[in-house]
């Protein structure tokens, strides 16, 4: 306690130095906090999105997911239904999802486009995905016995020069390699935000499909779990279980989650590195300059008994007290920051590929502030290491004679 | 306070310092500080060294207070030799048995007079109460007891050299270097601190080395030794030769304290001196009689 007291009091001694020193570790503390928080809060969000668009543990049969099919669903999933039920029971799963990803081409009677289509579960996908399917006009296609409901993307209907409650024609191959087509009335326009997608997306009931399709198999069941971090485990249970079906999980699935993971990665690693090289810096500065000042104190604790080792500790403890200080106000300072943004409602503009921006929000992470503050405290516990050494060791009548 | 008399007698020869030597390395020359000096300092006697300056005071200091290293002759203290010893064991030996008093007082200033002074025993390991009650004891027998809280830049010299005094004996060292320690003060300071020195030395039973050049301050030690160009010399500036300083140290660490000392035709220094000890109280005192 006497030596903390003693460490702390040295810090102060040169008051507008330390305070340079702590100033420049709590920015440096700050900004891997902002910058970490930002990337964390991006991945969460991507994560949240690619998991509610593709379900967190989607099964196919096998070769489901090798898009080397002759004819739509040769390698479908047969007996869906008693495998959704099966894993709709089982606890964290909050349900299961039958889909069939198809394509063709779609008819306004003048023209037609290629489109993409999702058939699903009317009463259970559009619940699932939430809020990010945004619909710009009408709602989301109920089940359809008789004409099938659609809703399509924004981009599809400008084309299509499409309304709701218009009539379309759907033209795809069937199982049996075929042309067969039906006629279907627009419910909804939705937009996901991604034009590509925007420009080709048909979502309808999956019996329709189905029917068009002239088929009972499905492409996919994604399941949908209340816990994301559940994803692995789940994954390998159905593994476990049904070893003659192919399994995704959201995460092998989300391409573009993956490729922002590993660009933020990269930028806000070398963000971090910047960080740790200036606080660095700036710790063996100030400590290197209290060394040098204090040379003939040194000489004279030397003198009167202490170790070379016990003055290399109290400089470390110098250094992990300036370097706490500023990781406690680095600290402060990105949780203000996380706070304010919170209330701020700030926007991004879209990101490449996208039409919408998304709100500026940082992630509170605290293993992130944790690491950042050891690392932080370890860096300066190292520069007082290595700035003090020398001085701890140097003969003490030299020391003395230091002015 | 009162040192018990038995550990008077195994201090009694506090230092021991044997044909000492040495030189520095001056461009592509040696300069010659110590050439063959002897010293000896008993359990609560205070020895004077002096001479020009330049004649290697300093260096003999640091020699006998272990924070340098000679390239010839042997060192005692406490009855241990020291040679050979790596710079941990005489860092721990001089924590435990030397304390050090400056010319520039040398105080942490970050300090407060108190914490100053219970830095040795806090670098001893000693519990609080018992560094609490040490610091408390030794601030009161220095004067410095309503000054415990002030930083030693709110101090006059006189003050800091005070609190160096008791910074130095907290601990009861067996040995006290002091290079020129009242040269930053006026005279009348300066008499009020070797006072002092010399009364807490000797209650502590310390061996006391110091450097002067002042006259009226070798006046007040038991012993004056005097160097030119690193060597003993007598009064009149001859070397003196083995024979004396043999028997100087014999005088030292005469098994009787009351034995008066011997050798009184040729001194070593101008002042010869006898342990004394006073029955009563247990502590022992030593006085110089000017010859
Ligand atoms: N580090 C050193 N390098 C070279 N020469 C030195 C060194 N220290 C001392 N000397 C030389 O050794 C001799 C003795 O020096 P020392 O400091 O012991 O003298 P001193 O008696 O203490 O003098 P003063 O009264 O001025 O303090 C001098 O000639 C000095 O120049
Ligand atoms: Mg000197």
């Amino acid at each position: 306690m006497k030596w903390i007291l003693f460490a702390w009091k040295n810090v102060m001694r040169n008051k507008r130095r330390s305070l340079t020193a702590m100033l420049i570790t709590a920015m440096g503390t700050a900004a891997v906090l902002i910058g970490g928080g930002f990337a964390l809060f991006t991945y969460e969000s991507l994560e949240e999105m690619t998991a509610r668009d593709s379900g967190h543990v989607v099964l196919a049969a096998a070769r489901g997911f090798d898009n080397d099919e002759d004819v739509p669903l040769q390698h479908g999933l047969s007996g869906a239904a008693a495998l959704a039920t099966h894993y709709a029971t089982l606890p964290g799963v909050r349900a299961v999802a039958p889909r069939i990803q198809f394509s063709g081409l779609i008819s306004n009677g003048d023209k037609s486009a290629v489109f993409i289509g999702s058939g699903v579960d009317p009463a259970l996908d559009f619940r699932l995905r939430g809020p990010q399917l945004g619909f710009v006009a009408g709602e989301a296609p109920g089940p359809s016995d008789a004409v099938p409901e659609v809703a399509i993307g924004d981009e599809l209907a400008k084309l299509m020069k499409a309304k709701v409650g218009g009539s379309l024609t759907l033209l795809a191959t069937t199982t049996e390699g075929n042309l067969n087509a039906v006629d279907v009335i627009v419910r909804g326009i939705v937009r996901t935000g991604v034009p590509d997608i925007d420009r080709r997306l048909v979502m309808t009931d999956i019996r329709a499909v189905q029917r068009l399709l002239l088929t009972d198999k499905v492409g996919s069941l994604a399941i949908y779990l209340k816990d994301t971090a559940q994803t692995a485990a789940m994954a390998a249970q159905v593994k476990a279980t049904h070893p003659e079906l192919a399994v995704r999980t959201w995460g092998d699935l989300a391409v573009f989650y993956q490729a922002v993971r590993a660009l933020y990665n990269r930028i806000f690693g070398i963000l971090g590195l910047i960080m740790v090289v200036i606080v660095a810096f700036a710790m063996s500065n100030t400590l290197g300059m209290a060394v040098v000042e204090r040379t003939r104190e040194i000489g004279t604790l030397r003198a009167i008994g202490t170790q070379p080792g016990e003055v290399v500790r109290n400089f470390v403890l110098e250094g992990v007290a300036i370097g706490a200080a500023g990781a406690a106000i680095g600290m402060l300072a990105a949780g203000a920051t996380t706070l304010a943004l919170l209330f701020a409602g700030l926007e991004m503009p879209p990101p490449p590929g996208r039409s919408a921006g998304y709100p500026l929000l940082l992630a509170f992470s605290a293993p992130l502030y944790l690491g950042a503050t050891l690392v932080v405290v370890a860096l300066a516990a190292a520069a007082a290491w290595l700035v003090s050494r020398r001085a701890a060791h140097k003969p003490i009548t030299e020391a003395l004679a230091h002015v | 306070m009162n040192a018990p008399t038995l550990e008077l007698a195994a201090r009694a020869s506090t230092v021991r310092l044997t044909d000492l030597r040495k030189r520095y390395r001056v461009g592509d020359d040696w300069a010659e500080a110590l050439k063959g000096v002897s010293l000896t300092a008993a359990a609560g006697e205070m020895v004077a060294l002096t001479g020009p300056s330049g004649s290697g005071k300093s260096t003999l200091l640091n020699l006998a207070g272990l924070i340098d290293t000679q390239d010839a002759g042997t060192r005692e203290i406490a009855g241990r030799p020291v040679d050979g010893l790596d710079d941990a064991a005489l860092t721990s030996l001089r924590r435990e048995q030397v304390g050090f008093i400056f010319q520039g007082f040398n105080l942490v200033p970050v300090m407060n007079v108190a914490d100053n002074v219970e830095y040795p025993l806090l670098l001893l390991g000693r519990a609080p109460a018992e560094r609490r009650r040490k610091v408390a004891e030794i601030l009161e027998r220095t004067g410095l007891t309503g000054l415990a809280g002030r930083l030693p830049d709110a101090l006059s010299g006189g003050q800091r050299q005070r609190v160096a005094i008791a910074r130095a004996l907290v601990k009861s060292p067996s040995l006290v270097i002091a290079d020129e320690p009242t040269a930053n003060l006026d005279s009348h300071t300066a008499q009020q601190i070797v006072d002092l020195l010399r009364e807490l030395s000797h209650e502590r039973g310390a061996a006391v080395v110091v450097a002067t050049h002042d006259e009226r301050m070798s006046a007040h030690c038991d012993r004056v030794l005097r160097l030119a160009d690193g060597e003993l010399v007598d009064a009149h500036g001859a070397p003196t030769g083995p024979a004396e300083e043999k028997q100087a140290k014999s005088e030292l660490i005469a098994p009787h304290p009351l034995t008066p000392a011997p050798g009184r035709g040729r001194p070593t220094g101008s002042l010869s001196s006898t342990v004394t000890r006073d029955s009563a109280t247990g502590t022992s005192s030593v006085k110089g009689e000017r010859q």
